[in-house]
């Protein structure tokens, strides 16, 4: 059990006076886990020391039985990551095929043929194919995140680490997206940072609700969503008595609140509306 | 070729990737890279060996289109250039060291005169004085007349030692004067055979 | 083998093609040698022949093959100087490293050629307006060179350090996230920095008019203020390494150049002292290589 999963226990970490994680008790397995919360809620924080790359300051971390403090497993844990870090940088001279095969090498293919193999896979995958040999630096907003995304599928990762990957996707990008994450051969872990509930929806069977350094949801979108069951209604006009007002696509206004008044239309709970709840609790809205 | 493939000629094909054109290589990839591995697996039976000379040859192309002199048949040159990146990939496959080409690409292998020799040869007494050889020193004939390779090449693509390819060549031919000593015509006339038909 | 005997005719070769099954057979090695090689011969020629040829080769093989293809071409070749490095023995992705390194690019070499041209003029200028000979041999076209003695390992260490410094790498937390060893990633940055940045300086100290030696002399002190950067590292955060290691050069040569000569940095007594930081820089570089692996830092 140990060995396929990823569990992190207690885990804190702080810059300065800021406790970016505190107490963290996670466990992901195989398939998808999407991390949902507002900027700053932790969630780069969590998939860096997932990723190996901070080490925390408190805690325990277990990556398929290895543990990162210990130099050569971290080496190891590195040999079976992909990390999408947020904001990716590209030198500015590469091309798309260039970029690839030189993260490639990163990852230890050291052979050229093997190396052109996988750059040609994770190209067909996000549908780059025929932009092998363009300048990154003349690819779209889109087309560069998707390009990120690539890199991350290189090697053929177990764990695969995701730091808002849906930035800069359109709707469109964004169903091949779920496809690609879906269809990945050997069934990794992946795990997605959002602040974007919808994104959860669609995508994640499995949800984690990061705010505040802190853990205040695990599972799945439904049972998030169920959460908000009776806090939410609309209504033709704005309601005062609501925690938090918004006018939804129908042109009614949705509100959330502690309870639903009696004269109100209910409104089925959605992920979003589960979420934002969370976070007016946690006194983050 | 695949449906809705490239109408150019195999010549202009390779002027276009001379000047860069990917979709060009691409299209000489459709066209080519088929037949050239029949040819080269007849050669090397391992198909992730052939599979890397095929890879070679194309990029061999890419690098350098300009070393077609504009003379003689592109499937030619592209041969030429194919056996000699098989001869590399075996060469590497067995991990003898030696010193990587100058040039990426070395010039044609020149088959026509015999190719007109072989066309219908099963039927002549050249045909038959052949398939009474032993396969190997068939081998050894093939590797050094029809695809002609230096003794040191042959020996990498048949996996014997150079003396070896040395001595099969002479047997070889040794028996092949033996047995057309009292044909002296066979070159001369080969009968039309049945399984061939005219289009 | 079957052999049909008709009144022999002169093979007519361009009009005549093999059946399909003959065809079919050559492709799949099921025909007598003998009869593939005559079938080989007109294929060769034969354009329509190699498209029924080609079709019984395995599809997904083919476009496998292709998109390998298509992959290679598209990863850029590098020149000649890459693929001299090829042939001398250098392993083919420690090269594509290398292309990877900011000091290594166009516009780097040429802002560190500008500020090389601005000290050689200055010096030559300098050498111009006040020859040398009189009271010190010298004297005022020595102060001329300071700027260059200044600047030149400054130059080189500026190269170097962008082979360390993160936020010179664009794309550093994935190469902190990867297996690839961190110190074989830096060292081999590294020394292509410190090749590239050396030749130009060494260059301009032969176009420089001073002492016959000054080229040479230049060699120890750029490489002992780059490996006192790298051993700095291990302790401080890199840029402050680089700060340092900087400050550590040009302090002396400032000082000298206001005193005396300048070229004391680099005569006899200046360059054993640079040899001597040279050997305890690698040795701490060796001994706290552990400190050089990128990440997992607090």
């Amino acid at each position: 059990m140990g060995a396929m999963t990823v569990q992190v226990e207690g885990l804190s970490r702080r810059y300065g006076n800021i406790r970016a994680l505190d107490g963290v008790d996670l466990t992901l397995e195989r398939g998808i886990t999407g991390l949902l919360g507002p900027n700053g809620a932790g969630k780069t924080t969590l998939l860096s020391v997932l990723a190996t790359i901070n080490e925390p300051d408190a805690g325990q971390v277990s990556v398929f039985g290895l543990n990162p403090k210990d130099r050569a497993e971290r080496v190891e844990i590195r040999r079976r990551l992909g990390y999408l870090p947020q904001e990716l940088g590209y030198h500015r001279h590469f091309t798309v095929a260039a970029f690839l095969d030189y993260v490639a090498i990163l990852k230890e293919i050291v052979d050229r043929r093997q190396r052109a193999q996988e750059v040609a896979r994770v190209l067909a995958a996000v549908g780059m194919e025929r932009l092998g040999r363009r300048k990154i630096r003349t690819l779209s907003g889109g087309f560069r995140q998707r390009l990120a995304i690539a890199q991350a599928l290189l090697g053929r990762p177990e764990l695969l680490i995701l730091d808002e990957p849906t930035a800069g996707l359109d709707t469109e990008q964004r169903l091949r997206f779920r496809e690609l994450l879906s269809n990945l051969p050997g069934d990794p872990v992946i795990v997605l940072s959002t602040h974007q509930a919808d994104d959860i929806a669609a995508i994640c069977p499995r949800v984690v609700v990061v705010l505040e350094g802190r853990i205040h949801f695990a599972g799945t979108p439904a049972a998030l969503a169920e959460t908000a069951k009776g806090h939410v209604w609309t209504a033709e006009r704005r309601d005062e008595r609501a925690h938090m007002s918004w006018r939804d696509g129908d042109n009614r206004w949705r509100h959330i609140g502690d309870r639903r008044p009696a004269d109100s239309e209910t409104a089925v709970p959605t992920v979003e509306d589960g979420y934002l709840l969370l976070s007016h609790a946690t006194g983050t809205r | 070729m695949r449906p809705g493939a490239d109408g150019r000629d195999d010549v202009a094909l390779l002027r276009s990737v001379a000047g860069g054109d990917e979709e060009a290589l691409a299209a000489l990839y459709d066209r080519h890279a088929g037949w050239l591995t029949v040819r080269l697996t007849r050669r090397c039976a391992r198909p992730d060996v052939v599979d890397h000379a095929v890879q070679d040859t194309f990029l061999a192309v890419w690098r350098d289109a300009n070393a077609y002199r504009g003379d003689g048949d592109v499937a030619a040159f592209l041969w030429g250039i194919g056996i000699r990146r098989l001869i590399d990939a075996i060469r590497r496959d067995s991990g003898t060291k030696r010193w990587r080409p100058w040039r990426s690409t070395e010039p044609e292998v020149v088959v026509s005169a015999e190719n007109q020799v072989l066309v219908g040869i099963e039927h002549g007494h050249l045909g038959q004085a052949l398939a009474e050889l032993s396969p190997e020193l068939r081998a050894a004939l093939q590797a050094t007349v029809l695809d002609g390779l230096t003794c040191a090449e042959a020996a990498i693509l048949l996996g014997v030692a150079e003396g070896t390819v040395k001595s099969r060549c002479h047997r070889a031919r040794a028996a092949l004067r033996t047995a057309l000593a009292d044909q002296p015509r066979a070159l001369t006339h080969l009968p039309r055979n049945q399984a061939w038909e005219t289009p | 083998m079957t052999r049909i005997f008709d009144p022999p005719e002169p093979v007519a070769g361009a009009n005549r093609h093999p059946s399909a099954d003959l065809l079919a057979g050559y492709a799949d090695r099921g025909i007598d040698e003998v009869v593939a090689w005559s079938v080989e011969a007109h294929v060769a020629s034969c354009a329509e022949c190699r498209t029924t040829v080609s079709a019984h080769v395995d599809g997904e093989r083919l476009a496998r093959n292709r998109s390998v293809l298509l992959a290679l071409t598209a990863i850029p070749d590098g020149g000649w100087g890459w693929r001299l490095a090829w042939r001398c023995g250098i392993p083919d992705h420690l090269l594509r490293l290398v292309a990877a390194t900011s000091s290594l690019r166009r516009s780097w070499l040429l802002a560190v050629v500008g500020v090389l041209t601005v000290v050689t003029g200055e010096a030559v200028l300098v050498h111009h307006l006040w020859p040398p000979g009189g009271v010190s041999p010298h004297g005022a076209s020595a102060a001329g060179l300071a700027p260059f003695l200044l600047f030149g390992p400054l130059l080189v260490l500026a190269g170097v350090a962008g082979a360390f410094v993160p936020a010179l790498d664009p794309s550093y937390r994935l190469a902190v996230a990867a297996p690839f060893s961190s110190l074989t990633l830096l060292l081999v940055r590294a020394l292509s920095a410190l090749v590239a940045a050396l030749v130009p300086v060494v260059c301009a100290a032969f176009v420089i008019p001073g002492p016959v030696w000054l080229p040479a002399a230049l060699l120890l002190p750029s490489l002992a203020v780059c490996a006192l950067a790298l051993a700095a590292v291990t302790a401080v955060g890199p840029v402050r390494a680089v700060v340092v290691s900087g400050v550590l050069w040009a302090v002396p040569v400032v000082l000298l150049a206001l005193g005396r000569s300048p070229l004391e940095t680099v005569q006899s007594h200046g360059q054993a002292f640079c040899a001597v930081v040279l050997v305890v820089a690698a040795g701490v570089v060796f001994i706290r290589r552990d400190r050089l692996e990128m990440g997992w830092a607090r």
